[in-house]
């Protein structure tokens, strides 16, 4: 693969780099003939970005370099190493005339050189390790509501938060008013809280389409992450979700760039939509308790479901079907977990964020429900 | 009242008496060698020198030419003692790091001898500070001996071009390689961390370039976490010289330009690393 | 017990803002007091605090359009609220353009002081972020405890000098030591001081002037037979004076001292309207 990048552009392949820094802390890079695609995951696989770069984004773009079978080589980077290339926006912006990055498979190096004011060049090779594709598998058309809005509205409605918040929730309420409000946890003290409720008028977004008393909870920093990116860029963004406990997916379009943003959402035991809760604690509304095991481990069993052998329809939710390098299978700890998957219920009881409830021992297996992060193998129909 | 209490007649007992208009032209030489709590103070008729030093590797000199204070009496041939910098500086700054346009904090120093405590008196807007700060036992400095007929390879550089570079060093790196050479790549800074290798090339033709003197192609590398410092005087000078001799011994002096328009000169001496056995790419 | 008010006035809603800044600075919690005509912000003298208490006073008139209120009964009509004033102020934080800000005590699933800001929107219809922040209410029989400390009986009284030059001082002495001694006579001069193993420092300062204090019942008694050059002095928590330097934001247009020698150093800041009283035990 090389691409070579010039001028502004180089600022947006920055910035798009800083905002998935708020995801994960492996990137990963896959060139396609569409463009080159850079992706990240977080640790609980409760979030997930891609940023698609087309091929007119770039000065330059072979996606298969100069290799004879013109395979193509998809790579994970350390996140931190390949953001300090980019750290310094401003200077960015001032310093740098062309970016060239390289993957060189025999030599086991992505280079990623900047070349500056001053006729000076900063080389950076950087380690990778191959890997399969990350994908997480959702579909927009499928989800109930939309809301699509300039990223400014957005960043100025999250401001109201502060830093430190971890989820939010967003709500169509009466009157088209759709809400912002910090997301206090059962276990928090409701009168040591502050609670703080944004309501904006539906005629300030480009576009409302929402179930009437909807409402999801999701994390806010990486939502963050993607606004300043969306800000910074100036473009539009649009919020496709669904019922509590299906992720939410936020998206940016250009016609170089495509972005997309998947987050878990807590089931919520005051929705409509969830059966009442038992002791305040929300179980998943199925007759059989299948979501018996610990998420990571569940998430393990997933990745030998192969997303191309997954089903033909479409997916019922957002999924992540997950294919997890190779090395990373040599890892200790997810061997056990792996050793650990079939009718061994994790004894703690192991609150996800992409769940968002409690998940009690049980008989295992992957849930028929919609709430899963990874991808049914077996499928709905 | 502590000001004129002080009589500055000549019969007074100090061995140094210095005093300055504006003792932030102090304050900031100092904070660029403030990477250790303790500084050496060696004052000639010539000016002050004020010596930092870490792990027996690495020397910062600032020096301060006499022409720059008001007034700069020294009694003996030379004058030295052992001070804590941080203490100093906190003394040098107490109206603020940043004063308002037209305000300065005028500086009157004093030192009696051996034994006795560095007195300051700081005057701002009519405030006066008197501070006196304990003396030591001056420290046995490092002799680098790097004069420059033993230089093999210098250039000189504007600051602006190397600010960025220091900044954003990979300090998972141990080490900063420096090549200067008089073939390609000319000048090369090169670290090696846990994510990779980055270099960041020079060409000898940039405008960045003021002097490009390399005789001979060297390649040595200097412990980044003692280099690191010398940031701070990087963010102050406008230009700087990189010197290397024979032994693979680094000067980096720095020029640095006060409010004023007077020039000073911040110096680092470091030792080389270790012997490179193998060419690294 | 009902309370609601409203600020519209952008400036007199900034002015607000810098001094619940001021206080959420000063005191993790605190409590609220309202009358009809002002409210009170109170942190009183506990031990866990280090002896520091604080008074917060100002005219509600001067800074909201409409105040109503009525308190427990009609002879005892005031309200005692304990909150984080932080809450407060991050409430206001993202309400300096607002269009107005309406504050009232509501009691949904807790007492709540509800913040409720209209900011101004790209549409017809404003933005409303509402914020119901947790109180607690005082019952009428704790009031007592927060009465307001008198004057003390201080030795000198003087004016400080800009504030912003002592704040640099101090930070800097904090630095270097945790107590720092606070002297003053009644010739207008004032002296802070701190000494250590490493390092003195005495910055002096001069020509600040004595307030002149009306002595009606003879209490400031001892001020008045006083030498004029001789310094009271009184060793104080450097952390404390700093906190106090660094968070208040009410820019005074007059600020003063009053120093009980060896017992404590009593500052007020005075800025039209608000007053603010703050109160340091000196160490023993």
């Amino acid at each position: 693969m090389k691409c070579i990048v010039t001028g502004g552009n180089v600022k947006v392949l920055g910035r798009a780099v800083h905002s998935l820094s708020r995801i994960g802390d492996e990137l990963y890079l896959e060139p396609t003939e569409s463009g080159l695609s850079l992706r990240a995951v977080n640790s609980s696989r409760s979030a997930f970005a891609s940023f698609l770069f087309a091929p007119l984004f770039f000065q330059l773009y072979e996606p298969g370099g100069r290799q004879p079978d013109r395979e193509l080589v998809r790579c994970k980077v350390l996140m931190k190493s390949f953001l300090g290339v980019f750290r310094s926006l401003p200077s960015l912006e001032k310093t740098v005339g062309k970016c060239l990055i390289l993957l060189k498979p025999r030599a086991n190096r992505l280079v990623v050189q900047l070349h500056c004011k001053y006729g000076v060049t900063k080389t950076h090779n950087l380690a990778f390790q191959e890997c399969e594709l990350l994908q997480a598998v959702f579909d927009t058309q499928r989800c109930a509501s939309t809301l699509c809005a300039p990223a400014r509205l957005l960043a100025e409605a999250v401001v109201h938060f502060p830093q430190t918040l971890a989820e939010v929730t967003l709500g169509a309420g009466p009157g088209g008013k759709i809400s912002l409000r910090n997301y206090v946890e059962d276990e928090a003290v409701p009168s040591k809280t502050m609670v703080t409720e944004l309501r904006l008028a539906d005629d300030e977004f480009q576009t409302v389409a929402v179930t009437p008393g909807s409402r999801i909870t999701f994390c806010l920093k990486e939502f963050r992450g993607l606004l300043t990116f969306a800000e910074a860029s100036n473009l539009p963004l649009t919020i496709h979700y669904d019922t509590p406990g299906k992720p939410v997916v936020f998206t940016l379009e250009d016609t170089v760039l495509e972005v997309h943003l998947v987050l878990a959402t807590l089931l919520d035991p005051e929705s409509d939509l969830q059966p009442p809760t038992a002791n305040g604690v929300s179980h998943v509304p199925t007759p059989s308790d299948d979501f018996a095991d610990d998420l990571e481990s569940y998430m393990i069993a997933m990745e030998t479901s192969a997303y191309e052998d997954g089903p033909s329809g479409v997916p019922p939710s957002p999924t992540f079907p997950l294919r997890t390098p190779r090395p990373a299978e040599s890892d200790p700890e997810e061997e056990e977990e792996e050793g650990a998957v079939p009718g061994t219920p994790p004894h703690k009881k192991f609150r996800s964020l992409f769940f968002g409830s409690v998940l009690t021992p049980g008989g295992p297996g992957p849930a028929p429900t919609q709430e899963v992060l990874a991808e049914d193998s077996d499928g709905e129909n | 009242m502590p000001l004129s209490a002080q009589p500055a007649s000549s019969a007074e007992p100090y061995v140094l008496a210095a005093s300055l208009d504006n003792a932030r032209h102090l304050s900031s030489l100092l904070r660029a060698v403030h990477f250790q709590d303790h500084a050496t103070c060696f004052a000639t008729a010539n000016g002050l020198r004020v010596t930092v030093e870490d792990a027996k590797c690495i020397q910062a000199n600032a020096f301060i030419q006499a022409e720059i204070f008001q007034e700069y009496t020294v009694q003996e041939e030379s004058v030295t003692f052992r001070i804590n910098l941080s203490v100093l500086l906190d003394c040098l700054t107490i109206f603020g790091t940043s004063s308002l346009p037209g305000t300065s904090t005028a500086l009157r120093m004093c030192y009696r001898g051996y034994g006795y405590p560095l007195m300051l008196l700081l005057e701002e807007g009519g405030v006066v500070t008197v501070c006196k700060i304990n003396t030591q036992e001056p420290d046995e400095l490092l002799d680098f001996d790097f004069c420059s007929t033993k230089v093999v390879n210098k250039i000189i550089l504007q600051s602006e071009g190397l600010r960025e570079a220091f900044a954003e060093l990979d300090m998972t790196s141990e080490v900063l390689q420096i090549t200067m050479s008089p073939d390609k790549p000319y000048f090369r800074l090169s670290t090696f961390g846990n994510a990779g290798s980055a270099h960041l090339d020079y060409p000898r033709d940039s405008d960045l370039m003021e002097a490009f003197h390399c005789n001979q192609t060297q390649t040595n590398r200097y412990k980044i976490s003692l280099l690191k410092p010398s940031t701070k005087a990087l963010a102050l000078s406008c230009k700087v010289s990189i010197r290397t001799d024979a032994q693979g011994f680094l000067s980096l002096q720095y020029m640095i330009r006060n409010e004023d328009g007077q020039i000073c000169f911040v110096e680092y001496y470091c030792c080389p690393d270790e012997d490179i056995t193998e060419a690294e790419l | 017990m009902r309370f609601r008010a409203k600020i519209v006035d952008l400036a007199c809603l900034n002015h607000f803002s810098r001094v619940i800044n001021t206080i959420a600075k000063l005191a993790k919690t605190c409590t609220l007091r309202l009358t009809v005509s002002k409210l009170y912000f109170i942190l009183s003298d506990k031990v866990a605090n280090g002896g520091v208490s604080m008074w917060c006073e100002l005219c509600q008139g001067n800074f909201f359009d409409e105040f109503q209120m009525e308190g427990v009964a009609a002879e005892h009509n005031e309200i005692y609220l304990e909150l984080v004033p932080d809450n407060l102020s991050r409430a206001l934080r993202t309400a300096q353009s607002a269009k107005a800000v309406k504050i009232k005590l509501t009691n949904k699933h807790c007492p709540c002081l509800r913040v409720a800001v209209e900011l101004p929107s790209l549409s017809s219809s404003s933005r409303i972020v509402t914020h119901d922040i947790p109180v607690g209410i005082i019952p009428r029989r704790l009031w007592n405890d927060f009465r307001e400390p008198s004057v003390p009986d201080f030795d000198v009284s003087i004016y400080l000098p800009v504030l912003k030059t002592m704040k640099s001082i101090v930070e800097r002495m904090k630095n270097l030591s945790n107590s720092i001694v606070i002297e003053a006579n009644l010739s207008g001069e004032m002296n802070l001081k701190i000494e250590t193993d490493l390092v003195s420092i005495t910055t002096h300062f001069k020509d600040l002037g004595n307030p002149a204090w009306a002595s009606e019942d003879g209490c400031q008694s001892s001020a008045q037979n006083r030498d004029l050059e001789s310094m009271a002095e009184a060793r104080i928590d450097i952390k404390k004076l700093q906190q106090l330097l660094a968070g208040q934001q009410v820019n005074p247009t007059k600020a003063l001292c009053n120093i009980v020698s060896k017992r404590i150093v009593h500052f007020i800041l005075l800025h039209e309207d608000v007053s603010l009283q703050y109160y340091i035990p000196a160490l023993a």
